[in-house]
């Protein structure tokens, strides 16, 4: 395909930097990034002079997520299969990533949401710095956690994973390192000399690249004093619950015993949702606790298909109106609540879809599959 | 030729070869790569999903629930093993430890309100409920799941069933929450299996309208008493009942026996069975009743009571009809039983054959990579078979549950039969599948943490707890036989068990089997179905002749012991196939269809194999017990492809495996040993 320059590559010897530059969209990942980041994957793992890779992003943000407002444009003008690509292709980069035999080192500087956890998440090492800001906001959006978030949120401590998964809670670099979703904590001058380090150092070793970082990383970064972190115990005990109506009953009742801003914040946020995301964001998330990160994906895409084709719910349709494009912020979700979401209802999404031409998501064969790149977190 | 040549390139290598240094070669040797079995196998041809549909329905839900609460919570011993997590119980850290942590993590799923409505709510949906959330809690540890049983199905299961409305509203609810922790007081010293034998005593007193509970010799001390060494604040006593010096047979009551601070309390003395081969996260106890006196209400009554002025009342007069009456309900911890040597026979078999799709072993010829172990015939014959009789006996056990919750008062017998007869077979299939897996693992098998070997330890007394497996069998022939008799007493056909078959005329099977005969449901029914007639045949002519010659029923049963064990055996064989076949029915053609009925082929052969009957009573003749012996070959070669499938539509979770079925050179590698 004709080069792009929505992505960026430097080389330096044998580390190739690949830089998302889409910064006035905060690097939302557009198709034609997806394609071309495959393309890039696809080609260093065959190529012997590409050892490490670095990926970033240009301007204050790492990646906003994908470009669902232009999705959504798609499917309006045409039919939701354009979309079915697009997730295609995407979930299949983030599996490439997930098994790659080389390693990624990931420079989390500012936004790093949806999409943009799914391109560096997966990948070996994750570097997060002072003003990292994380999170998985689909359910706002009518949509749930994709990119192989059903394998990464699930393998968090406890039920962390369900939390951050259904209220889009956002976490700070030292939350995210402390929970796993980082390896590595840089403080923010410290990156390009890091950087620097990894390019001359010109090796494609991952203890060799782990000492390095380690070098630059702080080890300790300090929670924020009202952290959610410190909330653990409250969070396992109410996430855990079998249903997304027993979880708010049960914050609830933590709400009555002690009430606090953290608290209603959380349960604003789950009713603020789409009932059908969070039902099915939560089973999402706890059958991919029992999965691999191969059959993770294969079920996120027939979900996304099903939402996409909108015939048991439109709320994706109408998250974005309400949230990317008329921006009034007020969605009207349709089921409204959650006891309108039936079970019947939830099915339909993790199920192969009834069309001729529809295919579950077929991932490239892998040549080699190393231990970590079976479970990283 | 090849021998030749290869010999002589050793030779010139010894010869040119002996200086390069010690690096060198160990840059040319090759080391071995773990390979995920994904990687190497064919993509799933079925369904997995589907088929793990089949095995645990409507349940499937709630058992991953269970396992995503048991995997994320740090009391259930996480641990990392090449880039992997599992749980698993420490069975290195002392009994007392052992006992100290199920207790906690039956604390922490209770906060889960995992226990909320398991006894109070109603309904078979609710009963199912229960059997999941134990056996699922089983799957983590044997242990676990009967603290669980104990509590929940054996003493909850006594209250509800064997007490009215009074002892369900001041028990159900609190045994719920754990503010009650019962425990079930049958087995003695002396008595196991015979009931009816026990020699606890109780009188009443009506002056006080009070019941004494004694205990008057040792061999009456209770026995393997589950809860009863530390936990249990109540007991479930069963006791003969004497009423003005009429003994009216075993009855139960409820007594008190530790106070709310764990004390032992008055007239009651406690001690420990001590450490067992497994299971040493229960508590078993011994308990001695002196004399204890305990109210009125607590005999439980649905089947007899005591009058406050200490009459007798029953409506059901004969002796051995109210203790038939009275035991009924307590099938429920059979069902449980077989149940839950499934999922240990699962367990062991995904971690084994996984293991066996990645562990290789001898080339074949020099220089070629090794052999996987799998691809060896003789490793396939002693895995493969064994997949599919777990499925078969899994579909069995399944309809066991479905005949348990609904079962009336006229289906009683059947589930009393049927439960019978599959904890028997189901269990004594899990050990032996076990064993093999052990086996089959080599020396990891023995290593604790890779489950197999282990878990034989663990399970080993299902063969004997909730009946001895051969009295059960022994059970299912006399069962067979009283209903034979009966309907020719009446002179009408037979009913119910599925023994309708033996209505129509004797099944005949061809001279010369050939492959494709044995794999038609028609052949298999029917060979199956023969046996089950003529050694209920043989049976009741054996029964009936030694009757005849005026010799005491109850002799004849213990001298036709081997005929009554091959019937015991034919009857459970026939009703597997038999359910084996009624899901079959509901699948649509297509590649699940087709790898179900390979496994059913490979269940009916495996059987006519293995059980000597064939051969002894006739039914296969020498020739056609070799066709037989020949299409076990066959049938391997035929579900090796579905091997990693099949034992992934187990639905066990990784976690839940042993490390062995993965990256097993990662998590032994020098990085992951624990330098101090």
């Amino acid at each position: 395909m004709a080069p792009t320059n929505q992505v960026l590559i430097k080389e330096s010897s044998n580390v190739r930097t690949l830089i998302l530059n889409r910064p006035k969209q905060l690097n939302a990942l557009s198709l034609e990034m997806v394609s071309r980041l495959l393309e890039v994957f696809h080609a260093y793992e065959e190529d012997p002079n590409v050892k490490l890779i670095i990926m970033k992003g240009e301007g204050r943000a790492f990646c906003a997520g994908g470009d669902v407002a232009s999705v959504v444009n798609d499917i309006s003008k045409g039919s939701w299969k354009v979309g079915a690509d697009f997730f295609s292709k995407e979930f299949t980069l983030n599996y490439l990533m997930a098994t790659y035999t080389k390693p990624q080192v990931s420079f989390l500087r500012g936004i790093v949401m949806g999409g943009g956890a799914g391109v560096s998440i997966h990948g070996r090492f994750r570097v997060v710095t002072d003003n990292t800001v994380f999170a998985m906001p689909e359910t706002a959006l009518g949509l749930f956690p994709d990119v192989g978030a059903s394998y990464y949120l699930s393998r968090l401590p406890g039920f962390f994973g369900e939390y951050v998964g259904l209220t889009g809670a956002r976490l700070d670099g030292a939350e995210m390192l402390a929970c796993g979703l980082a390896t590595h904590f840089v403080p923010l001058e410290k990156l390009s000399l890091l950087e620097d380090a990894l390019c001359k150092a010109n090796t494609g070793d991952p203890t060799i690249i782990s000492n390095i970082i380690n070098e630059f990383s702080n080890k300790n970064p300090k929670f924020k004093e009202k952290s959610q972190y410190f909330r653990l115990k409250t969070i396992d005990r109410c996430f855990s619950r079998r249903t997304v109506e027993e979880i708010i009953s049960a914050l609830q009742k933590e709400a009555d015993k002690n009430m606090d801003d953290w608290i209603s914040w959380t349960i604003e946020s789950l009713k603020k949702a789409s009932p059908t995301s969070l039902k099915i964001s939560l089973r999402s998330i706890r059958e991919g606790r029992l999965e691999g990160v191969g059959q993770c994906l294969i079920r996120e895409y027939r979900m996304v298909c099903t939402v996409m084709r909108g015939e048991v719910s439109r709320d994706f349709f109408e998250g974005c109106r309400a949230l990317l494009l008329d921006k009034d912020k007020n969605p009207k979700w349709k089921p409204s609540k959650l006891e309108f979401v039936s079970k019947d209802m939830v099915d339909r999404y993790f199920a192969a879809l009834d069309d001729k031409e529809w295919e579950d998501l077929k991932l490239p064969a892998r040549s080699n599959l190393p231990s970590y790149a079976i479970s990283k977190l | 030729m090849d021998r030749v040549n290869f010999r002589t390139q050793i030779i010139t290598r010894h010869l040119t070869n002996h200086h390069t240094s010690t690096t060198n070669l160990l840059q040319t040797a090759t080391c071995l790569n773990y390979s995920p079995p994904e990687l190497s196998e064919p993509s799933s041809h079925f369904d997995t999903n589907a088929l793990r549909k089949l095995l645990d329905g409507e349940s499937m839900d709630e058992i991953d629930h269970m396992f995503n609460l048991m995997i994320q919570s740090d009391l259930f011993c996480r641990r990392e093993r090449g880039g992997k997590v599992f749980i698993s119980p420490d069975f290195n850290e002392p009994m007392e430890k052992q006992r100290e942590m199920t207790m906690r993590r039956i604390g922490y799923l209770k906060e889960q309100g995992v226990f909320d409505g398991w006894l109070t709510s109603k309904g078979g949906e609710a009963e199912l409920l229960g059997f999941t959330r134990a056996n699922s809690c089983g799957v983590f540890d044997h242990s676990l799941g009967i603290k669980l049983g104990v509590h929940f199905f054996l003493w909850g299961g006594a209250i509800q069933f064997m007490g009215t409305k009074r002892h369900h509203d001041k028990w159900l609810r609190p045994t719920e929450t754990y503010e009650v922790i019962g425990c079930f007081a049958m087995t003695e010293l002396g008595h196991g299996s015979n009931v009816r034998g026990i020699e606890t005593v109780t009188t009443y007193d009506a002056n006080t309208q009070e019941f004494i509970i004694n205990t008057p010799c040792e061999s009456a001390q209770k026995y393997w008493i589950g809860g009863a060494a530390n936990d249990a604040t109540h007991a479930a006593v069963f006791s003969q009942l004497e009423i003005n010096g009429v003994n009216e047979g075993v009855h139960a009551f409820i007594a008190q026996i530790r106070d709310g601070n764990g004390n032992v309390c008055k007239n009651v003395r406690i001690a420990d069975c001590g450490h067992k081969i497994g299971l040493n996260g229960v508590d078993n106890g011994r308990i001695w009743f002196d004399n204890l006196r305990i109210p009125r209400e607590n005999l439980l009554n649905s089947v007899a009571d005591v009058s406050p002025d200490g009459k007798y009342l029953s409506a059901i007069k004969d002796p051995l009809q109210r203790f038939a009456a009275f035991m009924a309900p307590l099938t429920s911890g059979r069902v449980t039983i077989a149940a839950s040597s499934m999922n240990t026979t699962k367990k062991g078999l995904a971690t084994a054959v996984r293991y066996s799709l990645s562990r290789r072993a001898f080339s074949l010829k020099p220089n070629e990579p090794e052999v996987l172990l799998l691809d060896y015939p003789s490793h396939q014959r002693r895995l493969l078979p064994l997949i599919a009789k777990t499925y078969a006996l899994n579909f069995a056990s399944e309809c066991l549950k479905t005949i348990y919750v609904n079962r009336t008062q006229e289906s009683i017998k059947i589930v009393h039969v049927v439960s019978s007869a599959l904890k028997a077979t189901l269990t004594w299939h899990s050990m032996r599948t076990l064993q093999e897996c052990r086996e089959a693992c080599g020396g990891q098998g023995v290593k604790t943490e890779n489950h197999v070997g282990q878990l034989k330890s663990e399970y080993d007394v299902q063969l004997t707890f909730e009946g001895d497996n051969n009295v059960l069998m022994q059970q299912v022939s006399k069962a067979l036989f009283m209903e034979f008799i009966a309907a020719k007493k009446k002179t009408k056909p037979i009913e119910g068990l599925g023994l309708e078959h033996l209505n129509k005329p004797a099944p005949v099977l061809p001279l010369n089997l050939t492959s494709s005969t044995l794999r038609t449901t028609q052949f298999q029914t029917d060979i199956f179905c023969l046996r089950e007639r003529d050694l209920l045949h043989r049976f009741v002519s054996e029964v009936s002749q030694r009757q005849a010659q005026g010799e005491n029923k109850e002799h004849i049963f213990t001298m036709t012991y081997q005929i009554a064990e091959d019937l015991g055996r034919a009857f459970s064989d026939r009703f597997v196939l038999q359910t084996f076949l009624d899901v079959e029915a509901t699948v649509p053609a297509g590649s699940l269809k087709n790898v179900l009925g390979l496994m059913r082929s490979m269940y009916t052969t495996i059987v006519m194999e293995e059980d000597a009957s064939f051969l002894r009573y006739g039914y296969l003749s020498t020739d056609n017990a070799a066709v037989v012996r020949k299409e076990v070959l066959k049938l391997c070669s035929e579900l090796r492809p579905h091997a990693l499938s099949l034992v992934s539509s187990f639905g066990i979770p990784d976690a839940l495996l042993g490390p062995i079925g993965f990256d097993w050179v990662a998590s032994n590698s020098w990085s992951s040993v624990k330098h101090v």
